[in-house]
């Protein structure tokens, strides 16, 4: 079996969802109620791989909302209190979705593995990162030549270059698709400067910089509320992959040149028989679904038991195109751009 | 996800690692007057149920009589806690603190009604008392805080008593535990409320106990055989105040 664990986007979505599920007293409740509220088994469902092989899935909902990442020990309680709700119910292999692998790593939680009588057993879970960047590279690789991209002549500036999956797609990048120049995008100093040795190559610029040079920017970073950018100074064409979370930069982007596609998302080839994903704003939240998400049900249709995503920096080009392979033959294809239209399917819906 | 323009809120790494509070203040000691008397006389009457739930079940008289002699045990170790700190327990506090739950639990035995009995003690007191319980070994004082680890081992046993029992008579205790859910739960709230500036003071935070609680609490649940949308609507009165 494998495990999902999400979360809603902001307090009020949560709160429509409690309504929707029937649970008037937590849809009324304040935040303050809701950080006391445990993680739920919102739903178990079956996968069929393109193969033939049928998994089953559980839908785990921390109860977690973004609305409080400024409570410390409230966002680390959401977090670990899942992750033992998902090793209690057996679970094999469990992806951490949204802000869970990100509150996990910013606060270090892999130094507190006791949480009440369990001991969490890391190879239980996934970031699912390596499916993340890898699906972000194909959404690069088979987009870009639609817009009349030619990734060969091109600079793809990648911001949040330094992040776990930032650092995974520029390796990527440099090693198997080839584009002309990497334009590394970060705040930390040291960390871009490791990364360009580790490239071989790459130029470190500020965002303002990169911007108006680059015929490919990767979002691999939340973006500040404060950030502006201004439209007119991007080249045209410019394709744009919002891989950060929440993904909000198509209300950042206003312009026909600019073409916006929610990355790291993918595509199943049959319909799913849950709810989350409408939950999580898909156009078509029968079949999309978050990249990370798709790494446990990879891991658990292959019975590759253990924490394949994990920690910082650890990505390599060999476990990308594992999951890469194994992502095409159950079945998951990357989100793309409608060639017909040029609209990005996200968009429309 | 990875991300590295994120919010400030975000990055960065807190320290965890909790700060212990000074046991030897007045207003520490004020606290732990009440909330050692709590526990003290919770393990008394845990005692007294599980032997008064031996005349209900009497073909497990000898397994609760059991299950009793450790409250006892234990609510002899918790009076040590409190007489290492030099602290005379509020024990008049804390027998108003438990009589509303104890009422419920008399008539329940009066009227023969096992399951209500299960759910007030085996479920609800124990799962109160299992989330309490971690939730202050790591503020406790060196004393206190090997003999309460010592104690939440033997509580889990008691949850699972309650749990074996009503899962093996899931079908005719359904709407029992139902009702028995309704009635005592916002009970349960309320004491958690009563607590929670004393429990401030140990350092001892209302939010998580609750989390807590209804973490053991649900999981009984799940294993007796309620489902997650029956989980979610029993427990949402221990998180309405």
């Amino acid at each position: 079996m494998f495990g999902l664990i999400g979360h809603s986007s902001s307090f009020r979505d949560a709160r429509n969802t409690a309504r929707d599920l029937g649970f008037e007293d937590l849809a009324d409740g304040e935040l303050d109620l809701w950080c006391s509220a445990p993680p739920q088994l919102v739903e178990s469902f079956e996968v069929t791989s393109s193969t033939g092989k049928t998994i089953e899935g559980t839908y785990i909902d921390s109860c977690f909302v973004p609305e409080m990442l400024s409570r410390f020990k409230t966002a680390t309680r959401k977090v670990q209190n899942a992750m033992e709700l998902a090793q209690k119910r057996g679970i094999n292999i469990t992806a951490l979705g949204g802000f869970t692998s990100i509150i996990f790593e910013n606060f270090n939680l892999a130094k507190f593995q006791q949480i009440r009588s369990t001991l969490l057993q890391w190879d239980r879970f996934t970031t699912g990162n390596t499916h993340t960047a890898w699906v972000i590279c194909r959404q690069v690789e088979q987009n870009a030549p639609r817009l009349g991209i030619d990734l060969k002549a091109a600079k793809v500036a990648v911001v949040g270059a330094t992040g776990d999956i930032g650092s995974a797609v520029c390796r990527w990048m440099a090693n198997k698709t080839g584009v002309a120049e990497l334009l590394l995008v970060a705040r930390q100093q040291q960390r871009l400067e490791d990364l360009r040795e580790e490239l071989g190559g790459g130029r470190i610029l500020t965002l303002e910089q990169a911007l108006p040079e680059a015929d490919v920017v990767v979002w691999v970073a939340s973006l500040p509320q404060t950030l502006e950018i201004d439209s007119n100074s991007l080249r045209k064409p410019c394709l744009m992959i919002d891989g950060g979370y929440p993904k909000n930069l198509d209300s950042k982007v206003m312009s026909e040149h600019v073409t916006v596609l929610k990355g790291g998302i993918v595509e199943f080839a049959r319909d799913i028989g849950w709810q989350m994903m409408t939950v999580a704003d898909m156009a078509n939240p029968r079949r999309q679904l978050f990249a990370c998400f798709a790494e446990a049900m990879l891991l658990e249709f292959e019975g590759i038991h253990t924490n394949f995503s994990w920690g910082r920096n650890n990505i390599t080009l060999e476990a990308m195109e594992q999951i890469g392979m194994a992502s095409i033959r159950h079945g998951f294809s990357a989100l793309g751009i409608d060639p017909n239209t040029l609209n990005p399917q996200p968009l429309a819906a | 996800m990875a991300s590295s323009l994120l919010d400030p809120a975000v990055d960065g790494t807190p320290v965890l690692d909790v700060e212990l509070p000074d046991f030897t203040t007045e207003a520490y000691k004020s606290a732990y007057s009440r909330i050692n008397a709590i526990v003290i006389e919770g393990e008394q009457e845990a005692h007294d149920n599980y032997i008064s739930l031996g005349t209900l079940i009497p073909d497990q008289a000898d397994e609760l009589a059991q299950l009793a002699r450790m409250e006892m045990k234990h609510m002899k170790g918790f009076q040590a806690c409190g007489k290492n700190l030099s602290v005379e327990p509020d024990m008049v506090f804390a027998k108003e603190f438990f009589s509303d739950l104890h009422g419920n639990f008399r008539s329940a035995l009066e009227e023969n009604k096992v399951v209500t009995c299960l759910v007030i003690q085996a479920l609800m007191i124990e799962a109160f008392a299992i989330a309490a319980y971690h939730i202050y070994i790591p503020v406790a004082d060196p004393f206190a805080r090997k003999i309460t680890e010592g104690v939440v081992k033997d509580e889990y046993t008691h949850l699972n008593y309650g749990q074996e029992w009503l899962k093996a008579n899931f079908d005719s205790s359904r709407d029992e535990i139902i009702e028995a859910n309704k009635a005592n739960l916002p009970i349960i709230r309320r004491m958690l409320e009563e607590v929670a500036d004393d429990a401030a003071e140990l350092k001892m935070e209302k939010e998580s106990l609750i989390e807590d609680f209804l973490i053991a609490y649900q999981e009984a649940l799940m294993d007796i055989g309620f489902n997650s949308r029956d989980l979610a609507r029993m427990s949402a009165a221990a998180l309405v105040a």
